[in-house]
């Protein structure tokens, strides 16, 4: 998405105190967001405490349990082909969907905001450098980028946030350098310079911090994707390998069971769409927060 | 339904199938036969039922077949379109049987078809065979094909059966004299894979690794012709009303692609596929399609064998006590019974129980995880404080791969690696996208083990001099495929009499103890030998599931609707 | 100013494109041929291949010479017109590509079409009634069908319409083996060119919000209604053409999504188009055919930045200069 929120407040960059309670205020007036955050928070604790909830291995194999439906022998919410709880695979594949789902949004952000704010206050040839890298990783088509790349690596967790990373970092590095393009005009800026103050010096210090709101919203968002381009990999075979679980290749295995046991298929997907809506409506939320205006500008 | 359980012991009596196939060989030259209708004209000794003229027939594939020239390189659904569109000089039935189909008979020792000891091959040819632009097909064909893939210049898909080949003589239209530089057992079985292709038309052209005949106008002697085809969605073939044996019932045969093999197995339910092509109905689904209406499931024996590689190369595995501790550890019925539902049958051996050379009396694997636990202490690997054993500083911890994406083999594993804990070994799962496991880390031997499902050759034939000989393994001397880095002189010696011995019988007794040699000393672990399962919609009549053919369009020319 | 500043940038970007695609061609030929695994592999387990056939199959594939050898090699192919041959078939490329791109062009189109004016309709209405129930339901909507799984989403509408209720087939561009016949090939149209269209109509229809409600708050759209135009000329006339530029925008960028969603699409309800052609040729290592593809996506959506870029330049002066 190339929507772009001018971040701070048009005119002056303010007390910092001031506008945070102006963006708490602001944020939770947005009722989903916070919703969405609880949700998450909820998620979180749930993959965290996965093995003290679940209460079963989600790696032990009893084929005498094999598709069992849900609330029979003892299967909260089913046992898959192999008679393993569903609940505790799901509990558990959440940890693996959601590490990598932080672990991606981690690395986008980072380079993102690098290559970002490197782009936006050097500008020159650093920047149509940058730009047309950007704009080149942004003409392939996502899928093909990282079916082709998940299908020439061994998979892992490790390889799987890489290439997500390699697929998300450009809109992360088009906001913020459309933030610093904007912030690099004003006073604070031109008087630190003129100060004596380095390049260096200026985007670390002055103009990363101000870039907090965006890369927080970006970040937000590259979760939900990262989520969720995970769950496509996996479920084409690429991605997390079995026996480890992760929601998407939960799917994968289970496509083949919906007429005889759908609750197989279904949770999983359950689950990927309330975490990626949640950290959707987050995002909103948080973008909102800081700017009702949605201003699109295009870098 | 073929009730597969009573066939191994029908194959057992190799003399009765020596002179049956001499039985053909005269049937086929007085042109009667036994019990023969019109549709099979010449030669086939088989109860064909006829069926009511025309209708089409719709095979499911899981992949697209796309290479038409069957000298190319191709894949097992592209040949099930090449059975369709074209001939060889003889063909395999599903009772290890050669039926001759663009040779009169088969050449034997009695008719002077098989001189000078199995040096010498002389095979009379069909006369009146034409091909599908109606230009008449002669002994030059059979030359110019053998040719063809000798050619270095083209890319031809496998030259088995041809390096062999000292030279090929014409001596008149409907005679073919093929010379050997020494005897060749699978020479037959090598040939009845060599489909013909035409003299007149590949000749000609520019490059024939680039003609349109491989990829758009195919010209074969076949019982069909190629209708028609839409790209990634079927293939069309129409029926040949000229076929030397016989114009098919059917009018056309369609070749659907569908790439998912569930909702190949829907589409079966649901009626639109009337055929499961090659690779059939999933083992999941087997409950459920026993019991559709209006189908027929037949579970048969493929020739393919699922193993446990190892790699010899590493130490570890080239411990005996090692091997024999992880069979004896492996639960081999659960795997059957439970990932598998029981369908395929445990063996012991390379051979599934329908060839001619399989052994039965090969000892039993017994699962005993005690035994397996003794057998290591014994050989000195104690378990550590990880629980996993290890002798002299090295550790029984090794990966195990396979494809990935395939659920059965995944389940097969992960019970695998349950059993081998329990034992104090540790197996690592680390499976790959088939490009990259059945490249260099296979063919280099660059793995530890694989869980792998293998063919040991063509056809019927048992020999499998080049997966098992300590002089093929590729990566120490870039040739061969001993992928396993196995080395043992005895297996050697059997190995090259095996092909060298012409006589069935002799050749049996090597094979026979051959398979014995490796099962005591556990080369591999042998799990199960693949079991397919094909759906044919009911109405359909002659559909032959065959496990000496790589897929089941192998007799399409004699299917049709009940009349 | 004016038209030679717009044919100026026009160019400068024409360039800049031109370098885009040469780096993706690049990066994506260098990614195929360091990956492991190879074309040859789909023949190792066959049981009439040896090692040296193998070897050979690589060798006369050319995959054995240096990488920048072969990339150059095939980069003057590609710029002359040849775009080399399949490796699974040896089928010319473009031929390979080119009979798969209709059912692909087919299953975009109608997805697209249905999910404009779905979209449209939707934001509209949302930006028109903003805060009523309508509108919170269209951007809870909205919301989850950005984030469903598109192939989970496929699989239960089969699952639904096709298991449960029988209403729908199960996949296929049209009945198995019958001749062409348009209803049937429509029926089979509806659930792919849906599943596909769900994620698009959500996104169309927040941005027709967005833009419609940045409109609605203008000027001369306060100056229509206080000279007394009626509410719906107000909305279609004035607000909408005016929200549509942005959006055009929207509709260049969103293409390589669409090829994403495709390519999921095809391979669920079995629908013969490049997005299949894709899978397949990954799975064969089919290089020449994944290059080909690649690059004619990549060609399409650079064009569709550069349309959309070009549109923008034309209304807003101050973009010409970045």
């Amino acid at each position: 998405m190339s929507a772009v929120v001018v971040g701070a407040a048009p005119g002056k960059v303010g007390a910092p105190e001031a506008l945070a309670g102006i963006f708490w205020a602001r944020f939770v007036r947005h009722r989903p967001a916070v919703i969405s955050a609880l949700m998450i928070a909820l998620l979180g604790l749930a993959s965290i405490f996965a093995g003290a909830i679940a209460m079963r291995d989600p790696l032990r194999i009893d084929m005498s349990h094999k598709f069992a439906p849900p609330l029979a022998k003892g299967h909260l919410l089913g046992a898959d082909e192999l008679g393993r709880d569903v609940l505790s695979r799901l509990l558990h594949a959440g940890r693996i969907s959601l590490t990598v789902g932080f672990a991606a949004m981690a690395v986008t952000v980072i380079v993102g905001a690098v290559l970002g704010t490197l782009a936006g206050y050097v500008r020159g040839a650093v920047d149509t450098v940058l730009l047309r890298l950007t704009d080149a990783m942004l003409s392939f088509p996502p899928i093909f980028m990282l079916l082709a790349l998940a299908a020439f690596v061994r998979p892992s967790l490790a390889s799987m946030t890489v290439i997500i990373a390699v697929t998300s970092w450009m809109d992360v590095t088009r906001m913020v350098r459309g933030q610093i393009l904007t912030l690099r005009e004003q006073e604070f800026v031109t008087g630190a310079r003129g100060l004596g103050a380095s390049g260096a010096r200026i985007m670390a210090r002055h103009l990363l911090p101000n870039t907090v709101g965006i890369i927080a919203v970006a970040a937000t968002l590259s979760v939900a994707r990262a989520i969720l381009l995970e769950s496509y990999i996996s479920f084409l075979g690429y991605g997390i390998q079995p026996p480890l679980a992760s929601w998407g290749n939960m799917l994968n295995n289970a496509q083949s069971y919906f007429a005889t046991a759908p609750w197989v298929a279904i949770f999983p997907g359950v689950m990927i769409t309330l975490a990626v809506t949640s950290f959707n409506f987050l995002g909103d939320g948080l973008r909102d927060a800081l700017d009702p205006r949605h201003v699109r500008s295009r870098s | 339904m073929i009730d597969f359980d009573a066939r191994p012991d029908d194959l057992r009596s190799t003399s009765r199938s020596l002179s049956r196939r001499e039985i053909l060989g005269l049937l086929a030259a007085t042109g009667a036969g036994v019990m023969l209708t019109p549709i099979v004209r010449s030669g086939a000794v088989r109860a064909a039922e006829t069926p009511r003229k025309g209708g089409q027939i719709v095979v499911a594939l899981s992949q697209e077949p796309t290479v038409f020239n069957p000298v190319r390189p191709h894949i097992e659904v592209d040949r099930g379109v090449h059975f369709g569109l074209f001939d060889s000089l003889w063909r395999v039935d599903e009772k290890a049987q050669f039926l001759p189909n663009l040779a009169m008979e088969m050449p034997t020792v009695k008719n002077g078809g098989i001189q000078k000891n199995g040096l010498e091959y002389l095979v009379k040819l069909r006369k009146g065979v034409k091909w599908h632009d109606g230009k008449p097909f002669t002994s030059k064909d059979v030359k110019f094909t053998h040719e063809l893939i000798m050619n270095p210049k083209f890319g031809a898909y496998s030259k088995v059966g041809h390096d062999q080949v000292a030279s090929v003589e014409t001596p008149d239209e409907s005679t073919v004299r093929i010379r050997l530089k020494e005897p060749f057992a699978p020479f037959m079985t090598a040939w009845g894979d060599t489909y013909i292709v035409p003299a007149h038309i590949l000749e000609g052209v520019a490059d024939p690794n680039t003609a349109e005949f491989n990829t758009k106008s195919p010209i074969g002697t076949g019982p069909f012709k190629l209708g028609g085809r839409v790209a990634g969605d079927h293939l069309l073939l129409v029926a040949n009303p000229g076929y030397h044996m016989g114009a098919p019932a059917l009018e056309r045969v369609i070749f659907k692609y569908i790439p998912d093999l569930t909702v190949l197995y829907t589409q079966f339910k649901g009626g639109a596929v009337d055929v499961t092509g090659m690779q059939g109905i999933s083992s999941e689904f087997y409950s459920e399609a026993k019991s559709l209406p209006g189908v027929i499931i037949h579970p048969h024996y493929s020739p393919s064998v699922e193993y446990i590689y190892f790699n010899h190369g590493d130490p570890r595995f080239k411990e005996r006590a090692v091997r024999q501790a992880l069979y004896y550890a492996m639960d081999k019925k659960a795997i059957i019974d439970q990932v598998y539902y029981g369908l395929p049958k445990p063996v012991e051996g390379y051979l599934p129980p329908t060839s001619w050379a399989y052994n039965g009396e090969l000892p039993k694997h017994e699962y005993n995880p005690d035994k397996a636990k003794q057998i290591l202490e014994e050989a000195g690997w104690k378990a550590g404080s990880d629980g996993v054993r290890a002798k002299g500083g090295v550790r029984l911890s090794f990966t195990n791969a396979t494809t990935a994406g395939n659920k059965l083999r995944e389940q097969t594993q992960a019970l695998v690696q349950q059993n081998w804990k329990a034992i104090g070994v540790d197996m690592q799962i680390t499976n790959m996208p088939a490009a990259v496991i059945w490249g260099e880390y296979y063919v280099k031997s660059k793995f530890e083990t694989l869980l792998v499902g293998i063919q040991a050759s063509v056809g019927d034939d048992p020999d499998c001099l080049n997966r098992i000989h300590s002089k093929y393994i590729a990566a120490k001397t870039g040739s061969g495929r001993n992928v396993s880095q196995y080395e043992n002189p005895t297996v050697d010696k059997l190995l090259e009499d095996g092909v060298r011995e012409i006589d069935r019988a002799k050749r049996r007794a090597i094979y026979l103890k051959l398979q014995e040699v490796i099962r005591t000393d556990l080369a591999y672990l042998p799990i199960f030998s693949y079991v397919r399962i094909e759906g044919v919609k009911q109405g359909i009549v002659n559909y032959v599931p065959n496990s000496n053919t790589l897929t089941n369009t192998w007799n399409m020319h004699e299917w049709g609707w009940k009349a | 100013m004016g038209v030679e500043g717009l044919k100026q940038y026009f160019a400068r970007r024409v360039i800049q494109a031109v370098v885009v695609l040469g780096l993706v061609s690049l990066a994506g030929f260098s990614l195929l041929h360091l990956a492991p695994g190879g074309p040859a592999a789909i023949y190792a387990l066959s049981p009439t291949m040896s090692a040296e056939d193998l070897d050979r199959i690589t060798h006369e594939l050319g995959l054995d010479r240096p990488i920048h050898v072969q990339y150059l090699s095939w980069a003057k192919g590609f710029l002359s017109g040849n775009w080399g041959r399949s490796y699974r078939d040896g089928r010319v490329v473009l031929e390979v590509i080119a009979d798969r791109v209709p059912a692909t062009v087919v299953l975009m189109l109608s997805a697209f079409s249905v999910a404009l004016l779905l979209g449209l309709a939707s934001g509209i209405v949302s930006a028109v009634r903003q805060y009523s129930l309508f509108d919170h339901l269209a951007t809870l909507g909205a919301m989850v069908a950005l984030s469903i799984p598109t192939f989970w989403l496929g699989l239960m509408a089969i699952y639904v319409f096709s298991e449960l209720l029988h209403t729908l087939p199960p996949g296929n561009i049209g009945t198995v083996g019958a001749p062409f016949a348009l209803a049937d090939r429509l029926r089979h149209l509806i659930l792919p060119a849906g599943t596909l269209g769900v994620v698009m109509v959500a996104t169309w229809s927040r941005y027709t919000r967005a833009a419609m409600l940045d409109v609605i708050g203008e000027d001369y759209i306060r100056t229509a209604r206080a000279k007394g135009v009626t509410q719906g000329r107000v909305i279609l006339r004035h607000a909408l053409r005016n929200a549509l530029i942005p959006l055009v925008t929207l509709a260049g960028l969103q293409l390589p999504l669409v090829f994403s969603g495709a390519l999921v699409t095809e391979t669920i309800f079995t629908w013969p188009g490049m997005g299949r052609l894709f899978v397949d040729s990954i799975g064969y290592r089919d290089y020449p055919v994944l290059m080909g593809i690649l690059v004619l996506t990549a060609t399409l959506v650079i064009l569709g930045n550069l349309v959309a870029d070009l549109v923008y330049a034309a209304i807003d002066p101050r973009v010409r200069h970045s």
